[in-house]
């Protein structure tokens, strides 16, 4: 998604079903627009992401990956937010020593409600990654990534 | 694999923002060359007859809808699948309208975004598999325990339902606490006469045939889960025979042997075999074991000789039992306690004479009670001032923090029953605050506060009160450096969790918060439901309440219970839910641990994971755990998710 204007990252968002995606149905109504950066790919919780569809997202292409959760207390399966957060923090220190910036994977909360706050975060984050410039790994990091990647694939 | 594409104009709302000649265009790419039809409103009646009609004569392998939110329409149509004789879940839908169409400013832009949905779609759903919802059978049928308002309620209506009922109270008598309170607020009705006739129609109504009462009974284990729990149930000795017992008292008046009851605060005495207090029901006596001189090695058979009913109605030999009951339901009503107070320094619980607690002074209030409801000091004498503190351990952290919120308005009952029996008692309120909610609740309030003889006095924390005695052994109430010498005090104490909570929570895995009282499903959505399917929760066992309360939880529970089981009717489990592949699995417990619904149980024998598909939610945070990749989540498999993610980024 290369415009004109110069560097469109691609990114992908991970969005609760119950919170974050029906935030986004939320800003959808409200049709107020927003960058087109983000393809949503729908899970119920977001206890469901692993850390590793992340690291494929990466690898296939992705500059960044957002994940929308609901608020702490508020996750329809009690407590996937909290596994989430867990993950994303355990991620955030892998990705770093991948040379991925963390800005690169942000989890964020947005409620069911809240469709200018999910306006307001998408915009954040393809600005922040707009800024990073497109993902470039080493062959080094790349190849590590990869391996974990299929590692993943194979199981 | 012949693969649909169905496009939604939804009029202009997408159109204008999405061209589907150029997805159609797109789509040329894609392999297996899936066919595309565009429908101007695919949700109308006639858009979803045209789309079935489609389906019907194409007969594709698999179909991607992109229109509105599936939070919209995926049931809509995936019913539509149905009706064509395809599996619901072979169908996957794009979110083109909210999340791109109206938020994607330039046409071309929105296009491409949408291209790119389709393609995710269209690589995921040539993954998907079909799945069937399974059906299994249930039992309608529920096990109440505690036999206070709130599972009294419960238990007869569910019996009038049709259902069968085991109602299991650990006391020898129903009726719970109320039960033993002389009147109630806010309306000071008689307590016993009000729960009279629900206990008359629980024990001898129309339709108490279906509900089996277990006194000085308790759970002892329960296996299964919503819709074919069996109970355990470990029944005491109660020596009387429910059944044939007329409740003549003959038997205690032979007894011989005597003790402290119990029921009535340790303040009065009973025989070995007496009831609980006078008025109980079911009106029928219990032998205490452990004061029968029997357990001393005496031979006494002075009751059974006594009983003119014959020789069936007293078992002298009857030991515990262990019985167990199929339950489709499981409804807690286990009810609450106070706070001891003893354990609140310088208020003179446990210490000083006459200082009482609420339910001590319940009793004496009550005329079963052991001063047949006198109020009487120690000495024998009407109290001329008495003192009555509200919030003891309570809205404090280092006792209980939270506001009970019933014990206001049972002060100021028990100021207005003190003033009816001695009006010239002076009585001082002594609270930190004044909690009084509803449109019932400032009657008796406005009593004390506009009588003579009441004062109020506000304290800061419990610290600031010294309840002490003086030489001559009068009470005096020390607050702000001022001491008031009174005959009786009062003391309102928290209200909380009734004995043994903690451990039937552990018996049925059901959740307590921090403060011991059962956790809701949710705070205000769920509140009668428990964290475990099929166990509900009635009355304050699940927080301090008041009987109205109480009663309308009781029936809360009893409308989960009927929407939930009908007799004959199966229970859908539905197909979005994680399955543990055994050869994969270590063994190693994770997905137990982070499963928010305790729906996976670990099989010893073979050394796996293993998911009750009943109690699962779908939620994935298992799938996403399992260090093996042994756990598939249907409709949501990693392979799923990363085939869509391949295809939107490609």
């Amino acid at each position: 998604m290369t415009s004109e204007k110069g560097f469109e990252p691609k990114i992908i968002g991970f969005l609760c079903n119950w919170c974050s995606y029906a935030g986004a149905d939320k800003a959808g109504g409200m049709q107020v627009p927003y960058p087109p950066n983000v393809q949503v790919i729908r899970v119920m919780c977001s206890g469901r992401v692993d850390p590793q569809f992340i690291l494929s997202a990466l690898v296939k292409g992705a500059d960044g990956v957002i994940i929308l959760a609901c608020h702490p207390g508020d996750c329809h399966y009690k407590e996937g937010n909290c596994r989430a957060l867990q993950r994303h923090s355990m991620l955030n220190l892998m990705l770093e020593q991948l040379g991925v910036e963390k800005e690169r994977c942000r989890l964020d909360y947005v409620s069911a409600g809240e469709g200018e706050k999910f306006n307001r975060v998408i915009a954040e984050m393809v600005q922040s990654v707009r800024m990073l410039g497109p993902l470039l790994l080493t062959p080094e990091n790349r190849a590590q990534v990869i391996c974990l990647d299929e590692q993943f694939t194979e199981c | 694999m012949k693969i649909g594409i169905y496009f939604c104009n939804c009029g202009s709302n997408i159109s204008d923002k999405i061209s589907a000649e150029a997805v159609t265009e797109a789509v040329l790419s894609f392999p297996e060359h899936p066919y595309v039809t565009i429908i101007g409103f695919i949700c109308s009646e006639d858009g979803k007859a045209e789309f079935e009609e489609s389906l019907k004569r194409e007969r594709p392998d698999r179909v991607v809808v992109a229109a509105c939110s599936p939070r919209d329409h995926e049931s809509t149509f995936r019913r539509c699948m149905a009706n064509a004789g395809l599996n619901p879940y072979l169908m996957q839908m794009v979110n083109i309208r909210e999340q791109i169409a109206w938020v994607t400013e330039e046409p071309a832009i929105a296009t491409e975004k949408a291209i790119r949905a389709i393609r995710g779609a269209f690589f995921r759903v040539r993954l998907q598999e079909p799945l069937e919802k399974k059906q299994l059978e249930t039992c309608p049928d529920a096990l109440v325990i505690g036999a206070g308002p709130a599972g009294m309620k419960a238990a007869l209506s569910l019996a009038e339902a049709g259902r069968s009922v085991v109602l299991v109270e650990r006391t020898p008598f129903i009726g719970g606490l109320p039960v033993r309170f002389e009147e109630l607020f806010p309306a000071l009705e008689c307590a016993p006469c009000m729960l009279e006739p629900l206990m008359g129609d629980l024990l001898h109504g129309d339709y108490a045939e279906r509900i089996e009462l277990m006194t000085m009974s308790e759970l002892v284990e329960v296996t299964g889960f919503y819709g074919n729990f069996i109970a355990k149930i470990r029944q005491k000795p109660r020596h009387v025979s429910l059944h044939d017992c007329i409740g003549c008292g003959e038997c205690v008046e032979a007894c011989p042997a005597t003790s402290m009851n119990e029921f009535n605060s340790n303040a009065s005495l009973r025989k070995a075999i007496d009831f609980a207090f006078a008025g109980v029901l079911p009106n029928a006596p219990f032998l205490m074991e452990e004061i029968c001189v029997r357990s001393r090695g005496e031979e006494c058979r002075a009751c059974k000789d006594s009983c003119p009913m014959g020789e069936d109605v007293i078992n002298l030999e009857e030991v515990e039992t262990i019985v167990e009951r199929r339950v489709g339901s499981i409804i807690l009503a286990t009810g609450a306690g106070l706070y001891d107070a003893s354990r609140v320094a310088g208020i003179g619980m446990g210490t000083l004479p006459d200082v009482y607690d609420a339910l001590q002074f319940e009793r004496m209030l009550s005329s079963t009670g052991p001063t047949g409801g006198e109020i009487l000091t120690k000495g024998g004498n009407a109290p001329a001032s008495v003192a009555i503190i509200h919030c003891v351990g309570s809205l404090d952290e280092a006792h209980i923090p939270y506001c009970s919120g019933i014990c206001c308005q049972y002060a100021f009952k028990f100021n207005h029953l003190i003033m009816a029996k001695n009006p010239e008692t002076r009585i001082t309120h002594y609270h930190r605050e004044l909690v009084l909610p509803g449109k019932e609740a400032q009657t008796l309030y406005h009593h004390a506060a506009h009588n003579k003889n009441s004062r109020m006095k506000r304290y800061d924390g419990i610290k600031d009160l010294k309840i002490t005695q003086d030489d001559n052994g009068g009470l005096n109430v020390n607050a702000k450096g001022e001491a008031s010498p009174v005959d009786m005090v009062i003391l309102c104490p928290a209200v909380i969790p009734a004995e043994g909570a903690g451990t039937l929570s552990s018996k049925l895995d059901v959740s307590c918060d921090s403060f011991g009282f059962f956790r809701e499903l949710h705070g205000r959505m769920d509140a009668a439901q428990s964290t475990i399917k099929g166990v509900y929760l009635a009355g304050s066992c699940q927080e301090p309440m008041d009987i109205r309360t109480a009663m309308l939880e009781g029936m809360a529970t009893v409308g989960y219970t009927l929407a939930g089981l009908q007799p004959g009717r199966m229970i859908e489990i539905e197909p979005i839910s994680a399955e543990v592949d055994e050869t994969h699995c270590s063994g190693c417990h994770l997905c137990i641990s982070v499963c928010p619904y305790r729906a996976i149980s670990f099989d010893t024998e073979r050394n796996v994971s293993s998911i009750n598909a009943v109690l699962c939610h779908g939620c994935g945070t298992c799938v996403a755990a399992c260090p093996s990749g042994a756990i598939t989540g249907h409709h949501f498999t990693n392979a799923q998710i990363m085939a869509e993610m391949e295809g939107v980024l490609k």
